[in-house]
Formats: C-alpha cells, structure tokens, sequence
C-alpha cells in the first residue's frame, strides 16, 4: 500500500514530468476543473503578494486560464514562445503538511533549468504549496501556488519554467 | 578611445530645413549643409585615429525623410553620451508617492548610474537623496524599498533621519573636530531637482533642469487622463516585477507607443484571452470582456498618435468594451467634475502616454506604470506596478489586476511577446548597424497640429496622426534624443 507521501510525491513528479515533455493535455488532467494556478508576485525584498483580489500576482489563473496558456503555446504565434526552451523540472523536499478529510497540503521545492537559443540556459528556482484534492481515480490539484524567488527576470515565465 | 560628439549641419528646427546630426568617434567631420563649419571642440590626436564620421538621424521635412541609423541602438559611445546627456540631465520618474506613504517609507531606485532613495520626512515631506553616506560613500539603503526613521549606515554607523538630517556620527564628538564636520557635510545630498506632478515622483540630476511642470509639458492633459480618475487619488498596487531585456532601452521607448506591432505581436495574445472567453461560463460580468476583439479587428476603429512635444508621445485608439473598463461605474461622478469631451477620453479611449526618456503611462486594458532603466547597450531593465483608484469597488479592482497580469508583467501573455520582439531587433540591428530605421509609416496621414479628437480634449499636439498604425510619434523622441545627445 503506498503512503499519502508516495502518492502526492508522484503526483508531482508526474507534473514536471508532463511539462518537462510538453504533454500540455496530460498535464491539465492532473487539475481539478475548479483549480488556481497562483505565481504571487514580490513585495520588496522579503515578502509576496498574498490577496489576489487587491494584489497583483505574476500568475492567477482557473482552468480556463490555463487552457488559454496551452492554445498559445500550440499556436505557435506567440514570438516568446516560439521555439519553447527546453525545461527540466526538479522537485524535491516534498512533504504532506496537512492531512484533512478531502485534501491534503502539500510543499515542495522546486528548480527549473531552461535552454533556449535566446537566452541560453537559465536556472529559477523557489517554493511550490500545494492543496491537493482526494477524488475517486485519485489526487488530483486543486490550488498550485508557485514563489519565484528570482527577482531580475530573465525569458519569459509561463507554466513549463516555474 | 575618447568619443567626440559633433553636431552637424544647419539650424535647428527640423522643420524649416534639413538636419544632419552625427557622433562620431574620430576624424573630420562631413559638413553636409555648410562646407565652411567646423567641427565643435576637436580634440587632439583624433584626426589620427580618423575614421568615418556617421550621420545617424536625418530628418528633413522637405524632402519627407525621417530615419535613424540603427548604429544608435547599438553603439556604446551613443549609450556613453546617453548617460550623460539624458540620464544625468532628464527628469526621470522615481515612484508613486502612495509607495512612499507614510514617515520613513522608502524607495530604493536609480538614476542612469546614480543609486538614490526617495524616502517621506516626519515632516510629510517627501525629498530624494543620492543613496550614498556622505562619510565614505556607502550606499545606505540595501532593500528595494522599505521604512526606516532612522537610517543607519551599515559600515561605520552613523546615522541620518528621514529628513536626510545627520543624528549621529558615531564616536564623533570624540575624534572629529567641528570644522572638519563642517566641511564634509553630515546631511545627505539631495539631487538636483525633485518634484511631483499629481502623485507621480520625478527627479532630475541637473540643477539647470526646468521646471517638472515646463518639462512634461504638452503631455500633462494625457497624463491627467489617469490622475484625476480617483476622487481621493491614485494608488500603486502590491506586487512588483523587474525584468531583463537584452537589448537596447531606445526600443522600449519605440515599442512603448508603437501601435504598429500591436496586430502582429500581441495577435496570440488576441486570439488566447479571445478563446479564454469562449470557455467561461456566461455570468453577464461585463468587466471580464476583454480587448481582443479590438486588437483583431484593428480597422474599424478610432486611432492616433500625438507628438506633444519635449520628445513626449501619445498613442490612442478607442475601446473595443468600454463599459468592460474599470472606471466605466464612475461615469455620471467623473462628468460632474469633467469635460464631456475629457470623460470621452478617459473612459472610451485606451491610451498610451510615454514620456521622454523612460517612463510609460498605460491606461489601455488596465492602468501601467513601465519604467526602463538602461544597464548596457545591449541590457536593460524595465519595472511595471499596476496604478488604481483608491477606493474602487473590488470587483472592479479584481478585473482590474486581472487584466493586468494578462498583458504588463513578464509572465503575461504579451509583455514576453514584446521583449523577445524588440531582443530580435537588437540583434537584427547589430547584425546591420549601418541600416536605416525609416519611419515613413503615417507620412501620408500627418497633420501638423490637432486632430479632432485632440481638439475635444482641448489638446495642441506638435502634430497629430490620427491613424493607429503609424511611426510618425517617433519624430517626437528623436528629436528631443537627438537634441541632447547629438548636440
């Protein structure tokens, strides 16, 4: 029998691994179709965002948000986009930190290495905070919030390099 | 190697007659209008090291020619003479004073090369001081932004209150004598010049600077298009963004008024937020209409674009939504304090107002502040924060930042378009420098003057071109850019 910990950890390896391969399709499936992808943005030196109502974020996106992000990847019109760097995702120090009825929370850190011809190789990194929904097939991500820690932002940031 | 700069040619008003304007970086100088003049302040031993002399702008009304050599975007004795001649000369938007709202808040920023606090006294006064310890030089600040009432010295401790006023030179009593004090000066430096216009925070490293008010000039009724929106003011929102962009600041300034890119670079980003729509349940919520329909549609509406002088532009074009904007609730309360003809304005117009030399004022979709900051020739770093009403409902805030995020940070679905857009002309112009920038583009529909919609705002602009899709607002940067840089 494998461990609420084996199961979110797979869940989000599962993510990077999606991403990392351009499986947009794949990758949404993981998402509850009521979810937030959240990127807050930083406050100053030490803090971030933290109301999205009357705060700005980097990212703030529901499902079809998302969907909208993966129609302009594939459309291949957006000149940022267009040939996307290729990313790998490593997530690691990844631990259940609340265990409710239906969901769990989860945390996790992240780096992602990205090449591109334009920018060469880039390397982000941060936090991830996770509320992860228990359905019936499984886990399934409910709210993604993402901390960039890099500041000076070099290339573009969109769902397959944070 | 020691850059000359030589200004070349007739007068000066580029519209009676022909100017040639060059830098060079040796060697004699081509006097295309007058064989006789020569050269400005020729050093000696450049005419060793001659090399041909580079006319990078030529304007010349008579013969319809306006262009710029793409060597000014890439040349680093052109970006030297820009920090120098602009940088330490313009003034430059600092910040928003309602980030700076209460005693000791603080904004850590730069000026061209000059590190610099804007910080608010115990008095409410707000003044800006070089970032610098007047006893060894040690930038005083190490956080972007913040609050100190006290702000101490992080190498030998003295400090200094949010005034700028010295409180403490530490074991001073002791070791220094009075006049020696006195003669280094305890307080902080202000800069030069400092001011205010309507909440918006400039300042200016040159004592013979004029007036804040004198150098905005013609662009402050664009300007007030977006201050007198809140009856209590503006604010900047939480949640900040800087972002790299390798290449050269000029076309941030280009891009920043550039209808002409909008229908081909931003078209995904149509076509996305258009499909985004599609996928939304229909709540009758008219703020979350978007523009796409207008960025795709680009012919059937209003548009143009004002030189107003001062190297200021405009561009303009009407709303797809306007009842989707933010500000569309206050329409009844904004025409009691307003014009009908400024309300027009303000509600059923988006609105580019870029100000010389860094600054851009965009109240298309949502309301941005964008401020870029040279770092190279070829480097740049450009800071966005979202501006409101104070206020606002929060349905109206909420759409508001929203729309926001969708198009003016790094991670929206357009500002990434921009950049890569205007890195691909960097590296397009350094691969030709001695290609021309010909911006014929709206020749055919210029007007010297107003245009009707700048007569309903009671607006004078230099000259007026009422079609989107033109390069003719450009004259405006140029000029004021070649006035300082190539003179």
């Amino acid at each position: 029998m494998t461990s609420l910990l084996e199961e979110a950890s797979h869940l989000l390896h599962q993510e990077a691994w999606f991403l990392d391969n351009r499986a947009w399709n794949d990758w949404l499936t993981l998402y509850t179709d009521d979810c937030i992808f959240w990127a807050p943005a930083m406050v100053g030196d030490e803090n971030w965002t933290d109301n999205p109502d009357n705060d700005v974020s980097l990212i703030y996106m529901d499902r079809p948000g998302l969907e909208a992000r993966i129609f302009r990847i594939e459309g291949q019109d957006s000149y940022a986009t267009h040939p996307l760097p290729h990313t790998s995702h490593l997530v690691t120090n990844i631990l259940v930190q609340g265990d409710a009825e239906d969901k769990i929370d989860v945390s996790a850190a992240w780096m992602v290495r990205s090449y591109s011809r334009a920018h060469g190789s880039l390397i982000r990194g941060g936090l991830y905070h996770y509320v992860i929904r228990k359905t019936l097939p499984g886990l399934k991500i409910l709210k993604k919030k993402i901390f960039v820690h890099d500041d000076k932002i070099v290339g573009p940031i969109d769902i397959y390099n944070i | 190697m020691v850059p000359g700069l030589f200004f070349l040619g007739g007068p000066t008003s580029p519209f009676i007659t022909t100017l040639i304007v060059s830098l060079r970086t040796g060697g004699d100088v081509l006097d295309r209008d007058n064989t006789n003049r020569k050269p400005l302040a020729m050093g000696k031993g450049f005419s060793q090291r001659s090399q041909s002399s580079e006319t990078l702008l030529e304007d010349s009304p008579e013969q319809n020619i306006f262009r710029v050599k793409r060597k000014a975007f890439t040349d680093p004795n052109v970006y030297k003479a820009e920090m120098s001649q602009i940088f330490e000369r313009c003034w430059l938007y600092l910040c928003h004073e309602s980030q700076v709202s209460g005693h000791g808040d603080y904004i850590s920023t730069k000026m061209g090369t000059h590190s610099v606090v804007v910080i608010r006294g115990a008095d409410d006064k707000i003044n800006c001081f070089y970032d610098s310890c007047p006893h060894r030089g040690s930038k005083l600040t190490s956080r972007v932004s913040g609050t100190a009432k006290t702000i101490t010295c992080r190498y030998h401790g003295w400090c200094f209150n949010a005034d700028g006023h010295c409180t403490l030179v530490r074991g001073g009593s002791e070791a220094y004598r009075q006049p020696d004090l006195d003669r280094i000066g305890t307080d902080l430096r202000p800069i030069s010049k400092f001011g205010s216009y309507k909440g918006f925070l400039f300042g200016s490293l040159d004592p013979e600077a004029p007036d804040l008010e004198e150098y905005i000039g013609g662009a402050a009724p664009f300007i007030d298009l977006l201050a007198d929106q809140g009856p209590d003011g503006l604010e900047v929102l939480r949640g900040e963004s800087r972002y790299i962009m390798e290449a050269n600041w000029k076309l941030q300034t280009e891009n920043s008024t550039d209808g002409y890119h909008v229908a081909t670079v931003h078209r995904n980003f149509a076509t996305a937020v258009g499909y985004r729509e599609t996928l939304l349940p229909d709540t009758g919520n008219v703020l979350s209409k978007t523009e796409a329909s207008r960025i795709l549609n680009l012919e059937k509406i209003g548009s143009g674009g004002y030189d107003v002088g001062n190297g200021h532009m405009i561009n303009w074009a009407d709303r797809g939504n306007p009842e989707a904007g933010p500000l569309w609730s206050q329409r009844d309360v904004l025409l009691e304090r307003f014009s009908s003809g400024k309300v027009r304005w303000m509600l059923e117009r988006g609105r580019t107002v870029t100000l010389f030399p860094n600054l851009l004022l965009n109240d298309v979709a949502s309301t941005c502040i964008r401020v870029w900051r040279p770092l190279a020739p070829n480097l740049t770093e450009i800071e966005t924060w979202c501006i409101a009403p104070k206020g606002e409902q929060p349905d109206e805030r909420r759409a508001r930042i929203r729309k926001y995020e969708d198009f003016f940070f790094p991670s929206s679905l357009a500002v990434p378009d921009d950049v890569r857009a205007m890195e691909g002309a960097h590296i397009g112009s350094e691969a030709y420098d001695g290609g021309w920038n010909d911006l014929a583009l709206g020749a055919k529909t210029l007007i010297e003057g107003a245009d009707d919609a700048a007569r309903e705002l009671d607006v004078r602009p230099v000259n007026s071109n009422p079609g989107r899709e033109v390069e003719t607002p450009f004259f405006a940067f140029w000029r004021e850019w070649a006035e300082r840089v190539l003179k």
